[in-house]
């Protein structure tokens, strides 16, 4: 029977991963565990909220640690997966015997890991996976701050709020990708139609990837759409951006969904991707303390002008825990929840005080791309530069 | 020999049989518990792919229906998550009932032309429910937690998947060896000479292709409720198609012995390679491990069991 | 006002058809030649675009002229991989399959060593001609799609050539179609096998370049160029240079159809669709096998 010997080889690489893993258990330094899609499709996202974690626990340790014991940061691999996600959040929880866990990305995986965060009673601070994910009756979940699709267009609705009603835009073209993201900020499309009077014309979904911008662009000139939502990611923005200059369609504004935050669309586009509107829960000209300092090390270690925002979520989501840790004094999840729930924390994001569900007050800052960099426009306290509106033509 | 490797594989069913209650950490539980369905997987593509050379590139999308179909039963009647165990029977019915029809026609197509019809039709199955709401859509579906001990519950699912596998395993074992294992090889050899001794061609290969699409249905179902939340992108991933197609092929595509080997030390050595090595590393070592394999064994580890020491060539 | 978003949604749909179609021919031609699937076939189109990128932004060398620098070392890597590589997997019982896993490696490496020496981020190329359009009437040319477009047809244009009127390329066609009697006319099945495999992977350098005209590309991005590879190829009949050529327009055409006429959540689910029924009709694809 030729199988068996087969068999037999692999139940001793099976004992030889028992083995390996039974002894890395350490004891010493507060571990903090989970899994980022280090490679394949997010991979260069993920990549920067590895560094933000990364640098958030090099800055502890060299305070003297949480809660006077140094920190180590495990991180596995998840290949963009969300089950691979699911199986090393259990390994981090039951192998590693992690102290904590680290929040994951992206909205699918965030999903997928939450309901184990539940079940094994973990705290997870995390992007989460929008309003569906909170409403699911976790407890041990928290958007520290979260990503929301249905609160990511807040600051925009509110800006407009201030235009004379004569210079609004009035018809609308929303072209939407068809995923969590996508459908969440649909929510917020709803809100825009109703408080701001501005119709929607041309409501579409695509799936990812995008075939071709040229027809969206083309229907959105032909029906007089005077603001284009580009709901979707950075390749479909960009199309979509390049599509619109090529076709010479000039509309009040355009709103990017959560492509042209990243360091790519300025750096790749260049002056095409000027003036576009966004939204985002965290930015590096804030004013709350710690953004300055996370610039200038960004700065020195990457040569960026200021820190990529996925690089201030890893630290902000840190910057939660940590505070929940140290409110609660100790390790105990279900006191770190408590003290959470019931305490306010101190990012860089801002000051949020949890609800039941784990979420902070909605809100979101509106962005805008301007002469390469990304603004703050919106509250007015924040604002960093005026808006440029209606949308120049292109050139 | 044969005892002593008899008693080790005695051992070995014993010990994966006893593993969830010894009470080790639950990662091992759920690792295998992902292995044993890559195995159900790459078992049943066998049949279909590796006995007939029908190669099938949308095996996946057959784990996504039945995952689906589990959620969606699971949802609309309220049950409580124990009946899961019976809720992932009829979602292997509802895949291997897709399989009839979709197999019906595709199956009359050869070769290349078979390969791209299973992978379109993956890919339409993906969209699709993405793009309908009463699917859950792009949202995804939840299913509800049980109630009970996450290690307990893990170690529940666990067993039944080693029964599926082990069901799966000694179904494909015996039809290998049987009147229907050599109708479906003789049509990989040639299919026309198949049809000239009696082969009932078009019957057989449904048959085979029905069965190969029942049990990732079952797998589905199960693979559903450990992830607690669904989403086309995760379930009808096309990576999980393609993946299923190089562990049979990886460990030898012409026996039921090739796919266990394959899933088994792919899925393994993956989970080595990235719990010891950077992110990219890892990866380019596990590509590495592709090429060298075939270099050295192009027709898949089996072949070296199967040669034995004798044959140099 | 409706036929006019018809022709142009059909215009941009033809010009990344032929793409899809150039990066179709270097596949089908290893496949039917030589009876290798090249999995990594994509991933050297992501490696063609990332070099050509790495030449516009350190020297400002436009693209399409980047492709001529690249060019040798691509046909150069393709050789040295068959040589070593796929050659001594050709004793295979089924090389379709063994060449399929052994190249599945390749994809990996190729993919992960961009991602390791560059980074993960995606690229588009930016060039003096981005964002511009010519305008016939009504309907627009985005300049870049078309310069991709022309590239597309260039290259499929010369591999046309190439097999049909050179010594190589008759010899080549010859060695597929009747090995042994090739044989016997003194053809060096190994040495012709090597220079259409160089050939192969410097076409999809090319596909890869025109691709980045119109697509941002990540080092991941090959997965997808894939299966559009996998879809043109098979439509067009595995080792049919011309009919892969024509499928892949087919299937520009298909898209570029469906965008105009149904939501677009729809579109791929209809061009998958109206796939799977020509399948039906025809079973052995629109144009015959060349193998």
């Amino acid at each position: 029977m030729k199988g068996f010997k087969a068999a037999g080889i692999l139940a001793l690489g099976m004992a030889m991963i028992l083995m390996g893993s039974g002894l890395s258990v350490a004891a010493k330094p507060i571990l903090i565990g989970g899994s980022l899609p280090l490679t394949g499709k997010f991979a260069e996202t993920a990549k920067w909220i590895e560094r933000g974690y990364r640098y958030w626990a090099e800055e502890i340790n060299k305070k003297g640690g949480l809660l006077g014991r140094p920190v180590k940061l495990i991180i596995y691999d998840d290949e963009s997966n969300a089950s691979k996600a699911v199986t090393y959040a259990e390994k981090a929880i039951t192998v590693d015997k992690v102290d904590l866990l680290f929040g994951g990305y992206p909205g699918t995986a965030a999903r997928a890991v939450m309901p184990v965060a539940e079940k094994y009673k973990k705290v997870y601070v995390s992007m989460g996976g929008h309003m569906k994910s909170f409403s699911q009756g976790y407890t041990y979940s928290f958007g520290g701050p979260p990503l929301m699709g249905e609160w990511w267009y807040l600051g925009f609705i509110d800006w407009m709020k201030t235009i004379p009603e004569k210079d609004r835009p009035k018809r609308a073209a929303v072209y939407t990708m068809n995923n969590p993201i996508g459908a969440s900020l649909l929510d917020s499309m709803k809100a825009m139609e109703k408080e701001l009077g501005i119709k929607i014309v041309i409501n579409e979904k695509y799936n990812l990837p995008l075939p071709d911008a040229t027809p969206l662009i083309m229907k959105a000139k032909q029906m007089k759409c005077d603001i284009l939502f580009s709901n979707g990611f950075f390749a479909d923005g960009v199309m979509t951006m390049r599509a619109a200059k090529a076709l010479n369609y000039n509309p009040k504004a355009i709103v990017q969904g959560v492509g042209s935050v990243i360091p790519a669309w300025t750096k790749e586009l260049g002056k095409d991707g000027d003036y576009v509107f966004s939204g985002t829960a965290l930015h590096n000209k804030l004013k709350f303390p710690g953004n300055k300092k996370l610039n200038e090390v960004v700065k020195k270690r990457w040569g960026l002008p200021a820190y990529p925002v996925y690089f201030g979520f890893g630290y902000c989501w840190m910057q939660t825990l940590q505070q929940g840790v140290e409110g609660a004094k100790s390790l105990d999840q279900t006191k770190i929840r408590d003290w959470l729930k019931s305490h306010e924390v101190h990012t860089i994001a801002g000051n949020f005080k949890f609800d039941k569900r784990g979420l902070p007050k909605p809100y979101n800052y509106l962005t805008q791309v301007i002469d390469g960099k990304v603004e703050l426009i919106w509250p007015l306290s924040v604002r960093t530069h005026d808006p440029v509106y209606p949308k120049p033509h292109w050139k | 020999m044969k005892p002593f490797l008899k008693t080790l594989l005695f051992l070995c069913i014993a010990g994966a049989l006893a593993l969830p209650w010894l009470s080790p950490p639950v990662y091992f539980v759920s690792l295998l518990f992902i292995v044993f369905m890559y195995v159900v997987m790459a078992e049943s593509w066998v049949l279909i792919g590796g006995f007939a050379g029908y190669l099938s590139f949308g095996h996946g999308a057959f784990l996504g229906i039945g995952a689906y179909t589990t959620a969606l039963l699971m949802n609309h009647f309220h049950l409580s998550p124990l009946w899961v165990l019976v809720s992932a029977l009829p979602a292997g019915a509802v895949a291997a009932c897709i399989a009839a029809v979709i197999g019906y026609p595709a199956l009359r197509l050869r070769g290349p032309y078979f390969a791209l019809i299973t992978l379109c039709f993956a890919f339409v199955m993906e969209l699709v429910v993405k793009n309908l709401d009463f699917l859950g859509g792009p949202e995804g579906l939840w299913l509800k937690a049980m109630g009970i001990d996450v290690g307990l519950a893990r170690g529940i699912f666990f067993e039944v998947m080693f029964v599926l596998m082990v069901v799966t395993v000694l179904t494909v074992r015996h039809i290998e060896f049987s009147r229907f294992g050599v109708g479906l090889k003789a049509i990989k050899e040639d299919e026309e000479v198949a049809q000239t001794l009696c082969v009932h061609t078009p019957r057989v290969k449904l048959s085979a292709f029905v069965l190969s699409a029942f049990f990732p249905g079952i797998a589905g179902g199960l693979y559903a409720y450990y992830l607690s939340y669904i989403h086309p992108e995760t379930v009808f991933n096309i990576d999980i198609s393609i993946l299923i197609v190089l562990m049979a092929l990886f460990g030898g595509g012409g026996t039921f012995m090739g796919p266990i080997v394959g899933a088994i030390s792919l899925s393994l050595i993956n989970e080595l390679l990235s719990a010891f090595l950077k992110a990219e590393y890892a990866r380019v070592i596990y590509g590495l491990l592709f090429v060298v394999l075939i270099l050295y064994l192009p027709d898949g580890v089996m072949s070296f069991f199967r040669k034995g020491k004798s044959a140099d060539t | 006002m409706t036929g006019i978003l018809v022709l142009q949604s059909l215009i941009s749909g033809l010009m990344i058809g032929a793409i899809y179609g150039l990066l179709g021919v270097g596949f089908s031609l290893v496949w039917g030649a030589m009876k290798v699937i090249n999995i990594a076939h994509a991933a050297f189109a992501v490696l063609g675009a990332y070099l050509a990128y790495a030449l516009l932004k350190m020297f400002g060398l436009d693209p399409v002229l980047g492709f001529f620098v690249i060019l040798p070392f691509l046909f150069f890597g393709g050789m040295v991989l068959y040589r070593y590589l796929i050659f001594p997997v050709m004793r295979a019982r089924d090389i379709v399959v063994s060449s399929m896993v052994l190249t599945f490696g390749c994809a990996i490496i190729i993919e992960n060593l961009i991602s390791l020496i560059g980074s993960p981020d995606p690229r588009v190329f930016t060039t003096r001609y981005t964002g511009k359009a010519l305008f016939l009437g009504p309907f627009a040319f985005q300049l870049p799609q078309t310069v991709g477009a022309l590239m597309a047809l260039g290259g499929m244009a010369v591999l046309y050539i190439f097999l049909k009127k050179t010594h190589t390329g008759k010899a080549l066609r010859a060695s597929w179609q009747q090995p042994e009697a090739a044989r016997l006319y003194g053809i060096n099945l190994k040495r012709i096998s090597m220079i259409a495999f160089g050939l192969a992977v410097a076409s999809a350098g090319l596909g890869g370049i025109a691709m980045g005209f119109v697509y941002s590309f990540d080092p991941h991005t090959h997965n997808l160029w894939l299966i559009y590879i996998f879809l043109v190829v098979i439509l067009g009949g595995v080792g049919n240079v011309l009919g892969t050529a024509l499928a892949g327009l087919l299937i520009g055409l298909l898209n570029g159809l469906s965008l105009a006429f149904f939501p677009y959540q729809w579109v791929n689910v209809i061009t998958f669709g109206v796939l799977i029924l020509i399948l039906l009709v025809r079973p052995s694809g629109l144009f015959a096998s060349e193998v």
